[in-house]
């Protein structure tokens, strides 16, 4: 018979169980959504780098012998070596392509994930491509292909398309960070596919497998020691392209912490007023129980299973969906910047511990409100609890408080009567329309990014990399036709009291076509003097205007000291800079690598002593076209956090409506028109949107900023910026909410029955 | 005498689940304007149901009723809601005042519904609640949260306050102040006052009794004198 009352329960309260599954269902779908995506990265990345070996160290030198190798080998926790040459070239089949063509003698280190062909034989005369840049390209296993390195031209036909685990990011230039996959990627030949004589193949690096990953510094030291030709030797903690991938890793604990997080306190918020509120409801009917003989232990299990089955199911749902639909489109996301294995999604323990705490925390919450009720005496329950008196500070006999219109009057006093109701409405309410303005505010924040560094930072049209071998007449040619605009890139170690730290020095002699902006984003002109720090290295570093610092190229002994001089704000590179003419006092030769131009080079396809030749607007779009897929992310969160608005300004209304119908009832018979008394109900949810607005406006910034703040690598300082039109949005989209939500219910104030009503409070 | 409440064969039915259950049978009856009347009858009988009817707090399913001269029978739910805004005032056994509104703003309350009503304050002295105005309801008894719900239906200016079981919550001296206020209300402001209840004393305080019982009139006693109400053995 109690199983009846449980379903017959639930069926009468249907709006408010159809709530608390909402938001359970909806703190889990996210929650469990972000961290299934997540843990799916970092279980696929250990998995891959494991079951291919990826590489260690990594040792970059100019022509690495047999001998060489050998000496490596022999290094103490050096378990394996093997030399690659890398060069850029390009493929005739693929248009505006720049390949990165690599030559090696064995796979067992980085070794391939093949992904439709064969793995690597030294023996086969073909090639093994990039299986992104391949897909895009519509090029297949036996497809030959027309490779271009220098002067000479070579057919090779697909054997293989694959990916590597050096490559999982890989973008052509530091000025690109999202790769396309499009007219850039990798190819790898056998050695013995070399197209020049045997003697010219220069190994250029050394891929080193160690022993004990945590001795990776000593045997650094040891190969830097005993090993000649090498510029620089690095291990993980320098790559790139895994650092990337780590740090998209960490971009998703921020996403779980920030909108999980959000989303699962609001809804335990919600729920936990809402059991509260229900218990409190079922106060006499319990005493009926209790008068009948039913044991407090019966009671209190049939009072549990309220909270605790329709969490529980709203839990699992989420938990088997959230992976489903939110871990598949940031899977989806993720995957095509990444060139890793399937990306799938993981459910962790913590994941399910954290659903199966959710439950608990609604079902201790139903067991502390009915212990309460079940305290007290049976002839006590069974009487409706007197309302509190009114111990609020306010004097409500004011002269103004007097002059307040009756509905203004009612709902400020029902206000400090259901505080915790209240609370809870303006707490999800301000959540939704935080949200909404952080949702906007990220594209706003990714937009001002793209401004800022493609049309601040960059005052040039098209970007030449110079090959490492040019020339004196490649470079002078070059600088004739399109002006003496260049830069030059410094690999240096800095060591500073505290670290060392292997970065990068621009050198700037680009005439004004590379900007750089002072902490205000105001533009500054470099002074000869001294570096320039960006501000994130700075803060990371401990390093301000005044101090110095130790450097030395990579590959070169001598060390420098220099002052800072200035601290400059880049939103794309952490990095020093310094000036042609400060680096040449500095005795140190200057040699461009980099050439910068206004000229229209939209038909030059390449230059002698160029590797790639670079628009910018090319790479903007690119950049672009990543913010069409934030895009998606931005429309998840928005829909969640109408839905999440919506369920609570929902929830918030039914308990008021339910608590107050007899009120209603009475006012219907005194004579106020359902119009005037539905005035009344919806004000204070009015007043619940109104503050949530003001509120939700500051903490939507506030939550972009912690995002771009907590969320992006160490190579990223974006600004927080949310647009006038961004909070115009939010403000809209929460009272949009709000207007629907509150008409539906206030539909029902019409459906008051006053017979029945007044009847069911006596 | 003026007629101030006239029902013609006054049917109500409800459905509960597939059964039809008729609450009012066929009741016709007439109420003089002033009058002070008692529905007597056992539980179930349909006392509430006619109170209901009269106030225009439901609708009939047969039958026609006419108050001060007015058809109300097919009145909608607006013209409903503004007829008892003019013409009613109600006082219930549990009081039904809003316990997050002081005195004084309970009575006011109606102010934003009626045309002309009595000043709120003048109503709450008439029932002896001067000096309570600021008081929430907690802060009072039974007897003067029923003074206040009283008050309430005087501040709206009404010919006719329906009271269920007024003094049904409270103890049988508060309910004596009660009723004599009540009294009072009909014999100098010519309010109707019909008062439905099961305690068979109040017939000999009113001048007329209606006797309800299975949804049916059984009869209505004229009391041509009716006793004063200290005079009744309560």
């Amino acid at each position: 018979m109690l199983r009846r009352k449980f379903f017959r329960d639930i069926i009468k309260n249907k709006s408010q169980f159809i709530t608390i599954f909402a938001m359970v269902f909806l703190g889990v779908f996210i929650y469990s959504g972000i961290n299934s995506y997540m843990a799916g990265m970092q279980y696929v990345a250990d998995r891959y780098y494991d079951e291919n070996n990826f590489q260690d160290i990594w040792i970059i030198g100019t022509n690495f012998t047999k001998n060489d190798l050998n000496n490596i080998k022999n290094i103490n926790n050096v378990r394996d070596a093997e030399r690659k040459l890398s060069v850029i070239g390009s493929i005739n089949n693929i248009k505006d392509s720049t390949i990165q063509i690599n030559f090696i003698e064995s796979n067992n280190i980085s070794k391939f994930y093949v992904k439709n062909g064969i793995g690597f034989n030294r023996d086969i005369d073909g090639v093994w491509i990039d299986s992104y840049l391949a897909n895009n390209n519509n090029l297949n296993v036996g497809d030959v292909i027309t490779v271009k390195y220098g002067n000479e031209t070579f057919d090779k036909k697909i054997v293989g398309l694959i990916i590597v685990p050096d490559h999982v990011y890989d973008p052509k230039s530091e000025a690109e960070i999202f790769p396309t996959h499009t007219d850039y990627g990798f190819i790898y030949l056998s050695d013995k596919q070399f197209p020049y004589k045997a003697e010219y193949m220069q190994y250029n690096s050394v891929m080193v497998d160690v022993e004990n990953i945590s001795a990776t510094d000593e045997t650094k030291v040891n190969i830097e020691n005993k090993t000649s030709n090498w510029i620089a030797v690095t291990d993980r903690g320098d790559d790139v392209s895994s650092q990337t991938y780590k740090a998209e890793m960490e971009e998703g604990t921020t996403y779980v912490v920030v909108f999980s997080g959000i989303f699962l306190f609001i809804a335990i918020l919600s729920v936990i007023t809402t059991m509260n509120r229900f218990v409190k409801k079922q106060r006499t009917e319990l005493g009926i129980l209790k008068s009948l003989g039913f044991k407090n232990k019966k009671i209190m299990k049939l009072y549990l299973s309220y909270g605790f089955w329709i969490s529980l199911f709203a839990s699992i749902l989420g938990l088997i969906t959230g992976p489903m639909v939110i871990g598949k489109v940031f899977s989806n996301m993720v995957i095509k910047y990444f060139a890793i294995p399937e990306l799938y999604t993981i459910i962790t323990a913590e994941t399910y511990f954290v659903s199966g705490i959710v439950v608990v925390v609604i079902a201790l919450v139903t067991y502390l409100s009915c212990r309460k009720e079940l305290k007290e005496k049976v002839v006590d329950v069974l009487r409706e609890k007197s309302p509190k008196e009114n111990k609020s500070n306010i004097n409500f006999n004011n002269k103004i408080f007097k002059k307040i219109k009756f509905s203004t009057k009612w709902n400020i006093r029902d206000a400090i009567r259901g505080k915790a109701r209240i609370l809870m409405g303006i707490i999800g309410t301000t959540g939704c329309c935080a949200l909404i303005i952080c949702a906007f505010g990220m594209l706003n924040t990714i937009n001002d990014y793209v401004n800022w560094q493609f049309n601040e930072l960059y005052n040039f049209k098209y970007k030449m990399t110079l090959n490492r071998q040019y020339s004196e007449d490649n470079y002078n040619n070059i600088v004739s036709k399109y002006g003496n605009n260049t830069s030059q890139t410094l690999n240096v170690e800095i060591k500073n009291s505290e670290s060392k730290e292997i970065n990068n020095i621009t050198v700037d002699n680009s005439n004004g076509l590379l900007k750089y902006t002072n902490i205000n984003r105001k533009y500054i002109e470099l002074n000869d003097d001294g570096v320039y720090i960006t501000s994130k290295l700075a803060e990371r570093l401990n390093l301000n205007v005044g101090d110095n610092i130790n450097w030395h190229i990579l590959g070169d002994e001598t060390w420098y000291n220099s002052k800072i001089i200035g601290i400059n704000r880049n939103p794309q590179n952490q990095n020093f800079s310094m000036t042609k003419k400060y680096l040449e006092s500095l005795e140190i030769n200057y040699r461009a690598d980099s050439i910068y131009t206004n000229y229209d080079m939209s038909n030059i396809k390449e230059l002698e002593g160029v590797d790639i030749i670079q628009n910018k607007d090319f790479i903007k779009n690119g950049t672009e076209n990543m913010i069409s897929t934030v895009k998606s992310m931005i429309i998840m969160i928005i829909v969640a956090a109408i839905i999440l608005g919506a369920v609570i300004i929902y929830n918030l209304g039914i308990l008021s409506f339910t608590e107050k119908s007899y009120q209603f009832a009475t006012l219907k018979v005194l004579g106020f028109s359902t119009n005037k008394i539905r005035s009344i109900f919806i004000e204070q949810n009015f007043w619940v949107t109104l503050i949530a607005i003001i509120l939700g406006g500051p903490l939507g910034y506030y939550i972009t900023y912690v995002v771009f703040k907590m969320a992006l690598s160490e190579d990223y300082d974006m600004i927080a910026k949310v647009d006038n039109i961004s909070y115009l949005y939010g403000i809209l989209g929460t009272l949009i909410v709000s207007y629907i939500v509150n008409n539906i219910l206030s539909r029902k104030i019409k459906t008051v029955n006053m017979v029945e009503s007044l009847k069911a409070n006596e | 005498m003026d007629k101030i409440i006239e029902l013609f064969n006054v049917t109500k039915l409800y459905n509960i689940g597939e059964k039809e259950y008729k609450a009012l049978d066929n009741v016709s009856l007439e109420i003089n304007k002033g009058d002070f009347v008692v529905i007597l009858g056992p539980s179930g009988a349909g006392k509430s149901t006619l109170l209901n009817l009269i106030g225009g707090m439901d609708s009939v399913s047969e039958g026609t009723i006419f108050i001060d001269g007015t058809n109300i029978t097919n009145y909608n739910e607006e013209a409903l809601t503004k007829f008892r805004a003019e013409n009613i005032g109600f006082i219930f056994q549990f009081y039904n005042i809003f316990s997050n509104l002081t005195v004084l703003e309970n009575v006011e309350l109606v102010n934003d519904v009626v045309r002309n009503p009595i000043n709120a304050k003048e109503a709450i002295k008439s029932v002896g609640l001067e000096n309570h105005i600021n008081k929430f309801p907690t802060q009072l008894s039974g007897g003067e949260q029923q003074r206040v719900s009283i008050a309430r239906a005087i501040s709206k200016n009404s010919k006719i306050l329906l009271c269920d079981e007024p003094t049904g919550a409270l103890d049988s001296k508060t309910g004596i102040e009660i009723l004599k206020l009540l009294k009072y209300q009909c014999s100098n402001e010519n309010n109707t006052v019909i008062i439905v209840t099961h305690n068979t004393l109040y017939t000999d305080i009113a001048d007329s009794v209606i006797k309800v019982k299975n949804g049916k009139i059984e009869n209505i006693i004229k009391n041509d004198k009716p006793k004063n109400i200290d005079e009744v053995n309560w």
